[in-house]
């Protein structure tokens, strides 16, 4: 995985607005955007980014590319990431909200036999504060420092840097996975490598109702992380109505390899926070607190 | 977005799984030309599991006892839903009932076959024996008759059911289901199988890929408003009871949707599903009461500023989302929380300006509290005079002053 600033990064659907407005974000935050890619529209200059049909002719002129951020629609999401793939970029971050949950998995399938790594879809990306910019986190809200933040939402990550940044406690990298129940990497996998990231010393883990993942990944923190881990989880006072709209049925929530009873609430989640001893935030501002006591321990 | 059950058997005909002779009912009298032998089954067609249970499904012998069944049957609402139509079928005699589905799990984040011996009415008995099958890589065939075997069925069973999990689970990929469920699968003393009962889900994010599926969800048969399907329909998407939608804009646009939290007399506006949730969160820690939320969605919005095409939509669309919070008769503050989209925050003043200016005729008051993360305080509170706009440069503030100025006006 290279996420270094020198890293170079494609953004595949260029010429949209927020696309547009991404890439020059990212570019001022210096980071190695060498290409866009809009089919149709090869050929001109955007900004001063070239654009091409293809990804592969983009490689074939910028050389190998570590990272392609994608901001097409939602239907196109697929085979872009696929033309990615094909093309031999090992990263891939999907901004774009609303693609298919079985176009996700047809996605993971090959980004699993193929170790590509995905991120997203419905994401902002990855920020390492004064480092690098891989999607839409504003930047406003970040500074440099020890903490890594691992989240499902967007612009809740924001309130929680923003908070974190007021207090002087700086960011070594936030991700946001992505809103959707079915996502390209899960909390599991950036809990690893912010636990082997040497810039990283506590970590932030933002959960939200819905789906079962921040129950697994509690279970996976009292197993095998070793720096501390404080949660946030909303939605406690959210009607249910949202939790149910996944589960389909009582049998197939039930049977569910969730196996859990009454997983996917709020309250779910913050009990198995608790019961692996990780202490939970009552609300954006006491995360602060909580960090500032299992720093002070080491 | 939830299908009725003769719309989901509807799709099991075109993918050939086998279903009895039925016919769609819209009114009682509809019963005199009922094209099935009696006796039948009349079965509501509403959304809500345990239909049985709540006396939605009745069996008749004959046109009389029919048309008096259908009559309770569509005075009878079921979780709150009237069924507009009901189906009539052929009365079935199963030797066995199983239990089929598919859905898609998001921890192995594949989709899963699931099977059951023991199908039917009783929940209990059919999880006992449930049987499940992730379907790891593309689909083969073998992954059904692996769950034939899990179940423990033998012989002829094993092709004719696997055969079924089989179309199911190729309507699951071609339509973008979040579930295809049959319960029960009737199988009868001759090996012949049939659905005699359906229930598919469509994904919501899929469905505007599936205008065919838009179509069928929004054409009533029977109902009193004729509405057809048309290039119009194909714009809109389905209603939740929960929830109400409005203003759906072009194709692939999610419409606002506000979410009902309680009695009390606080709407929460945020952008960002998680923040949102979390602000309401903070507001209930306060001891506030919420009345309602609505999430922005604003990611959407960046599209559409500055194009050719329509201008500018952000003021249609928070006048939209502030219309939908002040449906409600209760609201009398709303907190306002949108991070990370506003560069200058006089941009988002100015909006609820205008809007306030817009709504002066308006018979109820609302004060609004706004979060801003920058700005210069006392120059805002200069732009907005003697409007009730209050702001705050922190969310624990924010929340802190919404939450009084609700006490206040009780």
């Amino acid at each position: 995985m290279n996420l270094t600033p020198n890293s170079k990064v494609i953004i595949q659907g260029i010429t949209n607005t927020l696309s547009t407005h991404t890439a020059f974000t990212m570019k001022s935050y210096n980071t190695n955007v060498v290409a866009g890619i809009s089919p149709g529209e090869g050929g001109q200059a955007w900004g001063n980014i070239p654009v091409f049909d293809l990804v592969e002719q983009a490689i074939a002129q910028v050389g190998i590319v570590d990272t392609s951020i994608i901001l097409v629609p939602p239907y196109a999401v697929l085979d872009a990431a696929n033309e990615a793939i094909a093309a031999g970029i090992k990263q891939i971050i999907i901004v774009t909200e609303g693609m298919p949950p079985l176009d996700v998995v047809s996605l993971v399938r090959k980004a699993e036999a193929t170790e590509t790594l995905v991120v997203g879809p419905n994401c902002a990306g990855i920020i390492m504060p004064g480092k690098l910019l891989l999607g839409t986190h504003p930047t406003q809200f970040y500074t440099p420092g020890k903490i890594g933040i691992i989240s499902r939402s967007n612009t809740l990550t924001y309130e929680v840097a923003w908070e974190l940044t007021q207090a002087k406690l700086g960011q070594s990298i936030a991700v946001s996975i992505g809103c959707d129940l079915i996502v390209g990497s899960s909390f599991l996998q950036w809990l690893e490598i912010l636990d082997e990231d040497e810039h990283t010393e506590a970590i932030v883990l933002i959960g939200e109702v819905g789906g079962g993942s921040e129950e697994a990944a509690a279970s996976y923190i009292a197993e095998a992380i070793d720096k501390p881990v404080i949660a946030y989880v909303a939605g406690v006072h959210t009607p249910s109505a949202r939790v149910m709209s996944h589960a389909g049925s009582l049998m197939t929530s039930r049977a569910s390899s969730q196996q859990l009873v009454g997983a996917g609430t709020a309250a779910s989640k913050i009990a198995a926070f608790k019961a692996a001893d990780i202490p939970v935030a009552d609300c954006p501002s006491a995360i602060r607190g909580l960090l500032k006591k299992v720093l002070g321990k080491k | 977005m939830d299908l009725l059950e003769y719309q989901a058997k509807n799709l099991f005909r075109e993918m050939g799984i086998p279903i009895l002779p039925s016919q769609t009912i819209g009114t009682p009298k509809d019963l005199k030309g009922l094209k099935i032998p009696y006796p039948v089954v009349l079965k509501s067609q509403v959304r809500a599991g345990g239909r049985g249970r709540a006396g939605g499904i009745k069996f008749a012998g004959n046109t009389i006892d029919a048309v008096a069944a259908a009559q309770t049957i569509f005075a009878l609402p079921i979780m709150n839903e009237y069924p507009e139509v009901i189906l009539a079928e052929a009365k079935y005699d199963a030797n066995q009932e199983l239990y089929l589905a598919v859905f898609l799990d998001p921890v192995a984040r594949r989709p899963v076959l699931l099977g059951s011996k023991q199908g039917g009415i009783d929940v209990e008995a059919t999880m006992e024996q449930m049987q499940q099958v992730i379907v790891g890589q593309e689909f083969s065939p073998f992954y059904a008759r692996r769950l034939m075997i899990q179940m423990g069925l033998e012989g002829k069973l094993i092709h004719a059911v696997s055969n079924i999990v089989e179309r199911m689970y190729q309507l699951f990929v071609e339509k973008d289901l979040d579930l295809i469920e049959i319960n029960p699968l009737g199988i009868s003393l001759g090996g012949e199988v049939m659905a005699l009962d359906g229930k598919i889900s469509v994904n919501d994010q899929a469905l505007q890929r599936h205008p065919e599926l838009l179509a069928v969800v929004n054409y009533h048969p029977h109902a009193e408003i004729k509405t057809k399907p048309t290039a119009a329909c194909l714009e809109t998407s389905s209603n939740k009871p929960t929830v109400s939608l409005a203003y759906a804009d072009k194709i692939n646009r999610q419409p606002l949707s506000v979410v009902s939290i309680g009695t009390g007399n606080m709407g929460i506006l945020g952008n960002g599903e998680g923040l949102t949730m979390a602000t309401v969160d903070l507001v209930v820690q306060e001891k506030g009461k919420p009345a309602n939320c609505l999430n922005l969605r604003l990611a959407d919005c960046i599209d559409r500023v500055n194009t050719t095409e329509g201008g500018d939509i952000l003021p249609e669309r928070i006048d939209q989302a502030l219309d939908l919070l002040i449906e409600n008769q209760q609201l009398k503050v709303i907190l306002v929380n949108i991070l990370g989209y506003f560069p200058e925050p006089i941009v988002l003043i100015n909006l609820l300006i205008d809007y306030l200016k817009k709504n002066q005729r308006s018979p109820r008051p609302i004060k609004f509290v706004v979060r801003l993360v920058d700005g210069n305080t006392a120059e805002i509170q200069k732009l907005v005079g003697d409007l009730p706009i209050d702001v705050a440069l922190s969310l624990d503030e924010a929340v802190h002053k919404a939450v009084s100025l609700a006490k206040a006006r009780d």
